[in-house]
């Protein structure tokens, strides 16, 4: 009884022990690689908008014809559209750039 | 008193002020409900707007909120007694800080997201923006100016410290080639640039080079080069330009990125050092550091300074100086604009606001309370507060944080030889890895401003010559306290605003407004006080005559920004009044 008590005392704090490592693991991954994956993830948002401007661009009132290849690249293009679309219309000034170490 | 009760007495503050009040808050008037939908969730996209743990998103904050502001602030701020400064910080952090960091996450999520000019635009007026715009970029100009002084005239002038910083930046790059070009892991990658930044940091101290570096800053007292500029000063300020040039347009993986990747580890392990051996050495504070100085923080009237050279000045009354002079150690208006933009879009639940929000503002103070023990008790206790005063007389602000930390760090084994240099390059990366963000920021804002009237301000290399021209100006001609107290100023007004701007939107949605209210008018009133009574002597040096040429320029500049800070603030102020009461009006009508 008093050992099962023991070993389920110690797997509890060895629970807690492991949950703190991982959180402390996190903390340090947010603090340091974590803008390094979402600066690549933008760098590769903002080419991928870009190409999706210029091909489908006609969907947002700019005037670029659509040649008729474009259409081939309809579906592979269709993920992306709602959050292409959410993002070229989003309102952006310089305050939207301050998610950086700054102060 | 004993450094140790300081910590627990800190980390009491962080147990009441976290547990109690900021939760009882965060429950009864933000009520977070974890079944809505968060912007994260609603608009994923997997870049901007994308859920994260709320553990890595704690990291995240913590790392974009805490810099240099927390440690050179507390440290500047013992000129009034270390008690004074000590109430500040934990009460200041208790009250207000985290409300402002945590409130303007809360308000980014319940409003999809939008950052604080779409907000102040909405909830306050269009003209609030651009205000809002043209007072950010006085600001970083501010922090160029404060922080190039700092690494310029104060840390790299020590011929120990600057290989250390130029191998760290060039390994810095290394660790980029290594990670995007070669594809090499990320562990492998960490574990061999940081050991080389350590033996570039030692390098640094070796006598051949420190000879060298002497030479190059004209030996021991550095001749005047022009106004009151030595050799040394502009030599090291204008590489520093120099390397926030190369940050500010090169590719943000060639360059910022790396080389702060490689002085987190630098900064995290000098922290982590420092804690450790201020545990183990538990000291008391010295009996002859003041708990209280006098109300003008006049050092020179609290001891004796007749061996010192060059007196220091007083800064001013402690009403309301020592409250911008602190910074970002109690409360910062930086972090109302990454919470709004950064961590508001990336939140999973709303319940997480509080955990990152609050928790980072009240690390951030624990990291203030660890910067005020280096002055107090890592110099107190080997130079005395002689030794503190001699250190401010000449200047060496930063240079308190080096000589406590390495003292620190001496009690586990870490020699002081090796300790100074090692606390002079953590300083210079942290200012560092700031000031080409800054730079950034200074270049988009004007090609913002300005690029359609005039075309050229779109161009990269332009807007930020001019970011750095300006930049120069500020560092080679202004007073750094002045400055300091500036910049200090111009943040904690931005924090009144954004603290304003909630209670403009708590007031519209019928909650209990007065949490945020209250500090927005004990920092609004402090604020415009410190920049009046700033603008105010500065005017007053320039009037009364005899400043050389260069403090000449330099004053006026510090006074026409404190100027048009003020008048900004006092139109935002106007309308968000306003907006308060059409908002109060129409709460009540729904009511």
């Amino acid at each position: 009884m008093a050992k099962s008590l023991l070993s389920s005392t110690s797997q509890r704090w060895l629970t807690r022990g492991k949950k703190f490592a991982r959180a402390i693991g996190d903390f340090i991954y947010g603090a340091t690689i974590y803008e390094m994956v979402r600066d690549l993830k933008k760098e590769r948002a903002s080419l991928e908008h870009l190409f999706i401007l210029i091909v489908f661009g006609d969907i947002l009132g700019i005037p670029v014809l659509p040649p008729y290849y474009t259409l081939r690249l309809l579906p592979y293009v269709v993920p992306n559209m709602s959050t292409w679309r959410r993002s070229m219309l989003r309102e952006r000034d310089l305050t939207d750039l301050c998610d950086q170490d700054i102060t | 008193m004993n450094a140790v009760l300081t910590i627990l007495l800190s980390l009491a503050g962080i147990a009441v002020g976290y547990g109690v009040y900021a939760k009882s808050l965060d429950k009864n008037v933000i009520q977070p409900d974890d079944s809505k939908a968060t912007p994260a969730k609603m608009y994923m996209d997997g870049v901007d707007f994308t859920p994260a743990n709320r553990n890595v998103l704690f990291g995240y904050q913590f790392k974009s909120v805490a810099a240099l502001g927390p440690i050179v602030g507390p440290i500047v701020a013992i000129r009034w007694g270390w008690l004074p400064a000590l109430i500040w910080i934990i009460f200041g952090t208790f009250f207000i800080g985290w409300v402002q960091d945590y409130t303007s996450i809360v308000i980014g999520v319940r409003e999809d997201g939008q950052s604080f000019g779409a907000l102040s635009y909405r909830f306050i007026s269009p003209r609030a923006r651009t205000l809002l715009l043209t007072f950010i970029y006085f600001y970083l100009l501010l922090i160029m100016g404060a922080f190039g002084k700092i690494v310029g005239y104060d840390l790299m002038t020590n011929p120990g410290v600057p290989l250390g910083v130029l191998l760290v930046i060039i390994i810095g790059l290394i660790a980029g080639q290594m990670t995007y070009k070669w594809k090499m892991d990320i562990i492998v990658t960490s574990i061999i640039t940081v050991v080389l930044a350590f033996v570039g940091i030692w390098l640094g101290t070796l006598p051949g080079v420190q000879s060298f570096f002497a030479t190059i800053n004209g030996g021991e007292s550095s001749p005047v080069l022009f106004g009151t500029v030595t050799q040394a000063q502009f030599i090291w300020s204008l590489i520093v330009l120099i390397i926030c040039y190369f940050g500010a347009t090169l590719p943000i993986w060639r360059w910022a990125q790396p080389i702060n990747y490689v002085a987190f580890w630098i900064v995290f392990l000098g922290i982590l050092g420092g804690t450790i051996g201020l545990l183990l050495w538990h000291p008391a504070f010295p009996a002859d550091f003041p708990a209280f100085t006098n109300w003008s923080g006049d050092l020179c009237a609290a001891t004796d300074c007749s061996g010192i050279e060059k007196i220091p000045g007083a800064i001013g009354p402690l009403w309301p100086l020592l409250f911008v002079t602190i910074a970002c150690g109690a409360i910062s208006g930086w972090h109302s604009l990454v919470s709004s933009s950064g961590t508001a879009r990336q939140l999973e639940k709303e319940s997480d606001a509080l955990y990152v929000g609050g928790g980072a503002m009240f690390l951030e103070m624990f990291l203030a309370t660890l910067s005020l023990l280096t002055a107090v008790v890592g110099v107190g206790a080997t130079k005395g507060f002689a030794g503190y005063v001699s250190l401010v007389a000449k200047g060496k602000n930063a240079g308190v944080f080096a000589v406590g930390l390495s003292e620190m760090m001496s009690h586990i084994g870490v020699p002081t030889s090796f300790g100074l240099p090692y606390g002079s390059v953590f300083l210079t990366l942290m200012a560092l890895t700031i000031m080409y963000l800054v730079v950034r920021f200074m270049r988009v804002a004007s090609a913002e401003f300005l690029g359609e009237t005039y075309p050229i301000f779109k161009n990269t290399t332009f807007g930020t010559i001019v970011a750095l021209v300006l930049s120069a100006i500020v560092i080679w001609t202004g007073f750094w306290v002045r400055v300091w107290v500036l910049f200090g100023a111009a943040n904690q007004l931005m924090a009144s605003l954004a603290l304003l701007l909630v209670s403009v939107w708590l007031a519209s949605k019928g909650k209990n407004y007065l949490w945020t209210f209250i500090p927005f008018i004990f920092m609004f009133l402090t604020t415009l006080a410190a920049l009046s009574m700033t603008a105010y002597k500065v005017f007053s040096q320039v009037f009364e005559g005899g400043l050389a040429a260069d403090k000449l320029v330099g004053n006026v500049i510090a006074g026409l920004i404190a100027i048009y800070l003020i008048i900004a603030a006092l139109v935002l102020g106007w309308d968000a009044m306003e907006a308060f009461q059409r908002a109060k009006a129409n709460a009540q009508s729904e009511a």
